[in-house]
């Protein structure tokens, strides 16, 4: 079996692509066991994620390429979005103050708030590697009171 | 699911319904929707997210963007019909306190 358990897809920078991209999130959490409400979180994160380097990486022009890296691992589920631009240093990836309500700039906290680590790297192409990681919790651990 | 919106009014109100996944990509349409009753400086509007099963940052800005023109003209805005999902998003950004929002389109109305 190979060490690397997970799913690759590559996508154009088109936001109408990204209905579709939630679609296959759907069925990859399930695959790696999380629950609806952390299933709706990852399609949120990964939305925002694609959203912004879209618009603010490639400045919404819809010929690049964006590559999304899914991990199934131990306890963890992991989504790696790689963009093609330049490396955007994550001490000037700010979210807005919440108290200062106002359209835009939610993207980052939306993800900071539903993800358990948010990781920006630069990656081998001189772009920015996103990693978004949500823990799996253990079906015991649910709440259920049915395990 | 693509997102669908359906306008009417109702008495004094009008009430905008929508459906679907409101995101980046269809967010403009629904901003072009509100244009409309915005225009008129509707003194109810509604908006019905009882259908929506997605919404993300641009959704909620397009929801900002309405409710800071109503407010300017001294009207009154109500969303009605929030999933739990949609409505945990609203919370985590804080906006749960900031927008008036009712259980039942109903509700909404008589607010």
């Amino acid at each position: 079996m190979a060490s690397w358990q997970g799913i690759r897809v590559s996508l154009l920078s088109e936001v109408r692509y990204l209905e579709p991209i939630r679609a296959l999130l759907g069925e990859a959490t399930g695959l790696a066991g999380l629950g609806e409400e952390d299933a709706a979180q990852v399609a949120l994160a990964v939305t925002e994620g694609c959203a912004n380097v879209i618009r603010h990486c490639y400045k919404n022009r819809t010929d690049k390429r964006i590559d999304l890296i899914l991990t199934f691992g131990d306890g963890v589920f992991d989504i790696r979005i790689d963009d093609y631009g330049t490396f955007v240093d994550p001490s000037r990836i700010r979210s807005r103050d919440l108290a200062d309500v106002r359209p835009g700039g939610l993207g980052v906290h939306l993800m900071k708030k539903v993800m358990d680590e948010v990781l920006y790297e630069k990656n081998g192409w001189g772009g920015t590697s996103l990693t978004l990681r949500k823990r799996v919790a253990s079906r015991r651990g649910r709440g259920t009171g049915t395990a | 699911m693509a997102m669908q919106v359906k306008r009417e009014n109702v008495g004094e109100a009008v009430v905008v319904t929508v459906q679907g996944s409101v995101d980046i990509y269809s967010s403009p349409e629904l901003r072009a929707e509100l244009k409309g009753p915005l225009g008129k400086k509707v003194s109810r509007l509604v908006v019905d997210l009882g259908g929506v099963t997605f919404v993300d940052s641009s959704g909620l800005a397009t929801l900002i963007e309405a409710l800071q023109k109503v407010k300017a003209y001294q009207g009154r805005m109500t969303l009605c019909n929030l999933s739990k999902t949609v409505l945990g998003v609203f919370q985590l950004a804080n906006l749960d306190h900031i927008f008036q929002i009712k259980a039942t389109r109903e509700e909404a109305l008589e607010a």
